[in-house]
């Protein structure tokens, strides 16, 4: 496809990128048409959400946050771990995980389009979020730290959606992008992405009524488990990419990943010792919420099995990465990352979050169990986030390895 | 030429299915719309368009305030067929609502919830209730021990009842956690929701203390004949699915000087309510004369809500 | 060749100052806008010193209408006069001395038809009160109190006052008993029978007028 520079230009951008996305194998359009067919689910969960109100989901008054802000914690620590890419590639000058970086990025994205629709489905009046906008609705800002978290979300988007599309174009147009227009962003997306977390983090943290979640570790603790779970999906794309497309990724390069994965999922599973230590040594009201998760409290037991297959699978998965034998084929360690990232996502997910409300700060213990139409929705976001990361990776990658391939540097 | 050919035909295969999923799902969404009844009457309709795209309260002049009224007292008509009048009287001067329980007093008879339940038209298909009483057994303080779910002759031998409610804090942790601001506390101290600014993120109530608010999972259902009809903007006046609310020491009785409904029902006399600036009412000789305390004071959240035995 | 590197390192150096400029001054707002540090005073304290007498009219600004049938009690409350309710007009059989006249009475068990229905549950088990420790033998339409003054049945207070003072200092104050509907304006409060049986003045035990149900 070489075609004269100067005929390239936006609106040939934006063709080639939707040309190079419908296009692919019979296996490839199968794969969209059942991205489709999740979201179309999740379209109709809506609907009927839509129409009977949050009841429709067993989220109760004691139990006001689920399975949907279960999902929004973990997804935001997802996006936030692009910085573990972006960190080593641009300040390190790492040329390995410099060619992956845009991935990272594009993952990153995928996240955090997921996380938003996690929080717009939430929402009991969706059609009035413009009640949020500064100027004609009010932001409550900077008490709140839903205000904080929307600002900071909205501007990691907007910092790892332009930045990648400004050097992707310039890609396409075959010159290389100009470093000043770039590189401040860059760096500001570093900062910003432990921003991102912090501040989700904060959101609980700044609650004195859920002793639960009232502790100064909550922050730190998003982080690390935010970096061995995030670079851990990274590295099941790039695994994904690696097999399916012409972008080949060498062995080096996860095994990058797997020493950032591994640093962070020992951190955190540090951070996990300290918060049980300080619940169980010397057990106190506060620590019901604890005792509720791990043993069960008044006959509700119901997450008690999660939780302990989600540290035992954390644990055996950074075991395996940690001491892996298998440094030549990085791919058996596929399952390896899956357990730590299911480990993970169930302690930081539904682990975090319904505990947190259970006992209700007037003592009452209670279940809850994500409904269908939860489910339902859930698996649509799923089908509309993979969507998403595949729109953008599969045109980033072909311009990569053009501009790749054309421009050996 | 082969492989272009082919790629061709994906591309159109893939962009005919995706043609019709889509045709599909808004099929869906039109279908869902219209169980909602947005296809009603066309002046309710124009009446709740105005409506959504009103101002937040408190920046609202008072014509834009009496306006609104105007529309909600029609929709109310039409689509309910009750005539309702929804006041928007403002705090008056010198005032700071205070409430104090007689836990010596109480005796389980759950008239107040009786009361608020029908004074603040709350959802019946929930059980909503803005007030819980706890049985308490002897040598526990607080409610979290206790049980709220009794349901037998009162008083039990060997137990004690208390209340709790939305205690109007001074320093609230949910007026500080609401991104919209759609919940604040008033001159006069009462900690009110603007329902129609209200996004439903429920983070407020994740933030309070003591199990204030309440959220209307789905949409509330009054009997017609047991709405109150004296209603004010930010009290009893009627709520969709999907808003926050809580109780608002029945600002449209206690703004025309009456009591609260439950301190006006309780047969016993447990519940002291007034106004904490004048130095001559009830509830400061309460707090000059007994021992009262407030619950989880070590939170720093000053609540207008003191708990005193006789 | 230094000129291009240290321009290149700008590109780092500026975006993170600025970024740690917007986040230290965020949270300085943010902290400062909190209340818990302004004062080492609670509200209960703060209120308490609030003593100036307040014009009590411009608290509402509705007309708070007065109950009929209340009468001004004898005694002041920290903020002046008040009243109470009348309870002569409640009495089924008021005035007594319609019977209690020293006249003979032609009824047939006139005292079971009138008066069967009192139990007297009121003193301990072994000495419960008599009718006369509190109604007045030579007048029938009054109460007495043990020193034998008169008590109209409208001031019942100043007699279960002789015993019940802890109760009746409160009620005056308004620890006790309750206001009649309004906080503002005139205070009229319940009578002591108002809410108690005279003769059997405990509460009973009763069901509940509701329940809660578990939040699912």
């Amino acid at each position: 496809m070489k075609k004269n520079t100067a005929s390239k230009g936006i609106f040939s951008f934006i063709k080639d990128c939707l040309l190079w996305n419908l296009s692919g194998p019979i296996s490839y359009q199968i794969y969209l048409c059942i991205l489709v067919c999740l979201m179309m689910a999740g379209i109709y969960g809506y609907v009927v959400q839509f129409k009977l109100g949050l009841s429709a989901t067993n989220m109760s008054n004691i139990v006001s946050w689920g399975f949907y802000i279960s999902n929004f914690t973990f997804l935001v620590g997802v996006a936030a771990a692009a910085v573990m890419l972006i960190l080593p590639s641009y300040i390190f000058k790492d040329k390995d995980l410099y060619k992956v970086a845009i991935i990272g990025e594009g993952v990153a994205v995928g996240a955090l389009v997921m996380c938003m629709t996690f929080v717009f489905v939430d929402l009991g009046r969706p059609l009035q979020f413009w009640h949020l906008t500064p100027g004609i609705g009010q932001l409550n800002f900077p008490s709140s730290l839903l205000a904080w978290d929307i600002i900071v979300l909205n501007g990691y988007l907007a910092l790892n959606a332009l930045v990648p599309a400004y050097i992707l174009y310039c890609h396409y147009k075959g010159r290389e992008p100009v470093g000043k227009f770039y590189k401040p962003f860059i760096v500001l997306s570093i900062g910003w992405a432990i921003a991102i977390h912090m501040v989700t983090a904060f959101l609980y943290q700044g609650l004195p009524a859920r002793p639960f979640w009232n502790n100064p570790l909550m922050g730190p603790r998003f982080l690390a488990s935010a970096f061995a779970a995030g670079p851990a999906i990274i590295s099941l794309v790039l695994h994904v990419v690696n097999s399916t497309t012409n972008f080949k990724i060498e062995n080096k390069i996860f095994n990058k990943l797997r020493i950032i994965i591994v640093s962070a999922a020992v951190i955190n599973l540090l951070m996990l010792f300290s918060e049980i230590f300080k619940e169980f040594y010397f057990p106190t009201h506060h620590s019901q919420s604890a005792t509720y998760l791990f043993f069960g409290l008044q006959g509700h037991d119901s997450l008690v099995p999660w939780i302990w297959t989600a540290i035992s699978i954390n644990f055996i998965g950074t075991m395996i990465l940690a001491f892996n034998p298998f440094r030549e084929r990085q791919i058996i360690l596929f399952p390896a990352l899956i357990l730590l990232i299911v480990g993970i996502w169930i302690e930081k997910g539904i682990g975090l979050i319904v505990p947190g409300l259970i006992p209700s700060p007037m003592g009452e213990v209670t279940s809850y169990a994500p409904s269908n139409i939860e489910l339902l929705i859930t698996l649509g976001i799923l089908g509309l986030g993979m969507f998403v990361v595949t729109m953008l990776l599969k045109p980033a990658l072909i311009i990569e390895k053009e501009y790749d391939d054309n421009h050996e540097h | 030429m082969d492989s272009d050919k082919k790629k061709k035909m994906n591309r159109r295969t893939f962009l005919k299915g995706a043609a019709s999923a889509a045709i599909a799902g808004s099929a869906a969404v039109t279908v869902g719309c219209e169980g909602k009844g947005l296809l009603g009457s066309s002046e309710a309709y124009a009446l709740e368009f105005q409506e959504y795209f009103k101002k937040y309260y408190r920046v609202m002049t008072p014509v834009e305030r009496q306006e609104t009224v105007t529309r909600l007292e029609k929709l109310a008509k039409i689509k309910q067929d009750i005539t309702v009048n929804i006041d928007t009287t403002k705090p008056g001067e010198n005032v700071l609502f205070g409430y104090a329980f007689n836990v010596t007093r109480c005796e389980g008879y759950m008239e107040c919830i009786q009361a608020c339940v029908k004074e603040n038209n709350l959802d019946r298909k929930s059980n909503t209730q803005y007030i819980q009483i706890f049985e308490m057994e002897p040598g526990q303080m607080t409610p979290d021990q206790g049980d709220s779910k009794f349901f037998h002759m009162v008083p039990q031998d060997g137990h004690f009842y208390m209340g709790v409610q939305c205690f109007h804090c001074e320093n609230p942790p949910c007026v500080k956690a609401c991104p919209t601001k759609a919940t604040w506390k008033e001159d006069d101290g009462i900690v009110v929701v603007d329902y129609d600014w209200c996004i439903g993120c429920r983070y407020c109530m994740a933030a309070c203390p003591y199990m204030g608010r309440r959220f209307n999972w789905n949409e509330p259902e009054v009997p017609k004949d047991e709405i109150t009809k004296n209603q004010h903007y930010l009290g009893n006046r009627k709520r969709v699915k999907g808003m926050m609310e809580k109780c608002t020491f029945c600002i449209q009785r206690t703004r025309k000087g009456k009591l609260t409904a439950c301190a006006e029902a309780c047969p016993t006399g447990a519940r002291v309510f007034g106004n904490l600036l004048d130095p001559d009412s009830e509830i400061r000789f309460v707090l000059e004369n007994k021992k009262v305390y407030r619950l989880k004071e070590d939170l720093g959240t000053e609540p207008k809500f003191w708990y005193f035995i006789d | 060749m230094k000129n291009p590197k240290f321009k290149e390192s700008l590109f780092y150096i500026i975006p993170f100052y600025v970024l740690s400029f917007c986040a230290l001054s965020g949270l300085a707002i943010l902290f400062s806008s909190s209340a818990a540090f302004s004062s080492d005073m609670t509200m209960t304290l703060k209120v308490k010193k609030v003593t100036a007498k307040l014009d009590k009219a411009t608290q509402v600004k509705a007309i708070i209408p007065l109950p009929k049938d209340i009468v001004k009690a004898t005694m002041d409350y920290q903020g002046g006069s008040f009243f109470t309710e009348a309870r002569k007009s409640k009495i089924q059989r008021f005035q007594c001395t319609s019977c209690h006249n020293n006249k003979a009475i032609s009824i047939n068990n006139a005292s079971k038809i009138s008066h069967d229905d009192i139990k007297i549950d009121h003193g301990d088990k072994e000495g419960p009160l008599s009718c006369n420790t509190c109604h007045y033998e030579n007048d029938r339409d009054f109460l007495v109190t043990s020193k034998g003054s008169k008590i109209d049945m409208d001031h019942v207070y100043d007699m279960c006052g002789q015993c019940h003072f802890r109760q009746k200092k409160d009620w005056i104050g308004g620890a006790h008993g309750k206001r009649i509907t309004y906080w503002a304006g005139e205070r009229v409060v319940k009578n002591c029978t108002s809410c108690h049986n005279p003769h059997s003045p405990l509460f009973k035990k009763r069901w509940p007028k509701t329940y809660s149900v578990p939040l699912k």
